[in-house]
């Protein structure tokens, strides 16, 4: 490996690092700003920095840098009954697999460092980098295999708090999660199974090879809704907030913990979030697909009629491609910002029948209609 | 192997060794089920060094994110349990388990001292070897051999899988409303009888007493 792989990697890493956290506390503000507008509230817009008599708010942005400081600086308090190794391993252990997941999700296209100011040719030469921390051969099981952990995360903080209301919690949550993590995986298998591969960037480029209409969202709905509402379960956001449960628990497994250890079990729901989200786009949504965007420049034509050309850089078409991507993924956190606004919550039992009784049934027969049409549609 | 590969292995192997032996030790449930979580952890590490990445992904996805949550579930559920009261065992079964030790670890360490260990770990692919090693271990290869060479005993396996399911749901389902109570019915005819009958006998034997009282 040289230099400029190494080099390439570190930069890759650092792009992941600073774009989820930044999301994570914009998104903090999004959800309580957006939840303020749709309950006719005015919501976070005080905290500010005093310039020359003027007050900069930034709409409440500077509402999560305050919280942030003050989770730094708030007393960290351990009940003194609770099994203190393991109350403090908690919020590692469910926050370290969230940022993981990140490595193996494609960020945009390949970048070719020989092509970068001219038009790209049709057969590139030189080294192209691609624009994702990790390529593995088993593509996204990675996600399912290091996101699994942070259910443990969440029972061994139930447990360790010395709490009921936490024991409770933590119960829920790792019922909960292991539930719906075999849905999640269950409703992809038919993606995997139409793509024909199980890497993102195959994926995505199996989508953007069939344009706009090649999407996964049409070619699996079913899938898509059956991995959506699993992916909020798994982040345990209302409606699916039982182990959570603000009205009855109290805030459940994670009621035992104050100053930044809270702020990581908080950071890590979020960051779960923008993982999810993320993935959607890749799956479902062509990932960093653009509509009539080729790698070249863009191309827009309808019916077999070309009405516009024009070439572009390739640094140019790689940036919209990111942009494209991130885009993406923000669209689709503000939709579940908006679904957690917008639903009443489960009761527990609701939660567990809905997956058991019909999620994973529903996940079942996609695969199996999905199967069917394959072997009988003979592509 | 490599260095970094070295590194990796001795990383992982002693974090096993000590994570294994920790499972063990521990008193507290809950420390040892987070110890038997590093030591999942630790394996699929020792997994990817040889090319298994599948079955590292499926080491973690099974073992990591279902077994060990299914054994903190327990836990959280049957509670903090009671210290157990530190077992005391006679000298003689120290002395013979200690002894016993001493002597497998003597015969395993004389057997592969000379053996010039192999070195297992597979390198990063030359440009010649071509897609057959790149694809070792991958998903494609491992289901190729799961899915056409052990198609039969694949399948067979799965079908005992579920006849243990339906057999644990049969044992742990217990009886149904109706059962209950078709043998609480019987119970209770059976109780009444042998009332009736201890009566019975217990007229016959005052009648007796009676009868040898006029006698």
């Amino acid at each position: 490996m040289d230099s400029v792989l190494v080099a390439a990697t570190v930069g890759k890493i650092l792009f992941v690092l600073v774009v989820v956290l930044t999301l994570s506390p914009v998104l903090v503000w999004a959800d309580r700003r957006q939840s303020a507008m749709i309950q006719d509230r005015v919501g976070p817009n005080r905290a500010g920095i005093p310039i020359g008599g003027f007050n900069l708010t930034l709409a409440g942005l500077l509402h999560p840098l305050a919280d942030a400081l003050k989770f730094m600086w708030k007393e960290d308090f351990i009940p003194p009954k609770a099994d203190k190794l393991l109350h403090a391993l908690a919020p590692i252990v469910s926050v370290i697999p969230t940022i993981a997941a990140f490595a193996v999700i494609p960020f945009g296209d390949v970048i070719w460092l020989d092509h970068l100011g001219e038009v790209l040719p049709a057969s590139p030469s030189g080294r192209g980098i691609p624009f994702q921390v990790a390529s593995l051969n088993i593509g996204v099981l990675y996600v399912f295999a290091v996101s699994g952990m942070g259910v443990v995360g969440a029972a061994i903080a139930g447990y360790c708090s010395d709490n009921k209301y936490s024991l409770l919690g933590g119960l829920r949550a790792a019922g909960q999660m292991v539930s719906y993590e075999v849905t999640l995986g269950l409703s992809l298998v038919g993606c995997f199974m139409l793509y024909n591969s199980l890497l993102l960037e195959d994926m995505v480029s199996w989508q953007i090879d069939r344009g706009i209409l090649g999407w996964g969202i049409w070619r699996q709905p079913v899938a898509f809704i059956l991995f959506y509402a699993g992916s909020i379960a798994e982040t345990k956001r209302i409606p699916f907030d039982i182990p959570e449960g603000e009205s009855e628990l109290a805030g459940g497994y994670f009621t035992e913990y104050s100053g930044m250890k809270f702020g990581m079990f908080m950071m890590g729901e979020y960051i779960a979030m923008v993982v999810s989200c993320a993935l959607l786009t890749c799956i479902f949504f062509g990932g960093w697909d653009v509509p009539f965007l080729a790698r070249d420049g863009i191309h827009f034509s309808l019916l077999g009629h070309t009405y516009f050309e024009h070439t572009m850089a390739h640094w140019a078409v790689s940036v919209i491609y990111i942009a494209s991507f991130l885009a993406k993924t923000v669209v689709l956190l503000w939709l579940t910002l908006m679904i957690r606004w917008s639903l009443p919550r489960f009761r527990y039992d609701q939660v567990m029948k809905m997956c058991w009784r019909y999620m994973l049934p529903l996940s079942l027969l996609n695969i199996f209609v999905t199967g069917m049409v394959i072997l009988f549609s003979g592509s | 192997m490599t260095a970094g590969g070295e590194a990796l292995f001795a990383f992982c192997a002693l974090v096993a060794v000590l994570s294994a032996l920790g499972t063990v030790i521990v008193h507290s449930p809950i420390r040892a089920a987070m110890s038997l979580l590093a030591h999942i952890i630790a394996l699929s590490g020792l997994f990817l060094l040889l090319h298994a990445q599948l079955l590292a992904a499926l080491q973690m996805l099974v073992y990591a994110g279902a077994v060990v949550v299914l054994f903190v579930f327990v836990i959280m559920m049957i509670g903090p349990s009671v210290p157990e009261p530190p077992v005391l065992r006679g000298m003689v079964t120290k002395t013979a388990a200690i002894a016993i030790m001493v002597v497998l670890t003597a015969i395993l360490a004389f057997s592969l001292m000379p053996v010039h260990m192999p070195d297992i770990a597979l390198g990063p692919c030359l440009p010649g070897e071509g897609a057959e090693c790149d694809q070792f271990g991958g998903v494609g290869a491992f289901s190729q051999s799961l899915f056409l060479d052990g198609l039969v005993p694949f399948e067979l396996i799965s079908v005992l899988l579920t006849v243990a399911i339906v057999g644990a749901i049969a044992v742990a389902r217990g009886r149904s409303r109706e059962e209950v109570a078709a043998s609480q019915h019987k119970r209770d005819a059976q109780a009444k009888a042998a009332a009736e009958q201890g009566a019975r006998e217990q007229a016959m034997a005052a009648e007796v007493s009676a009868h040898g009282g006029h006698g």
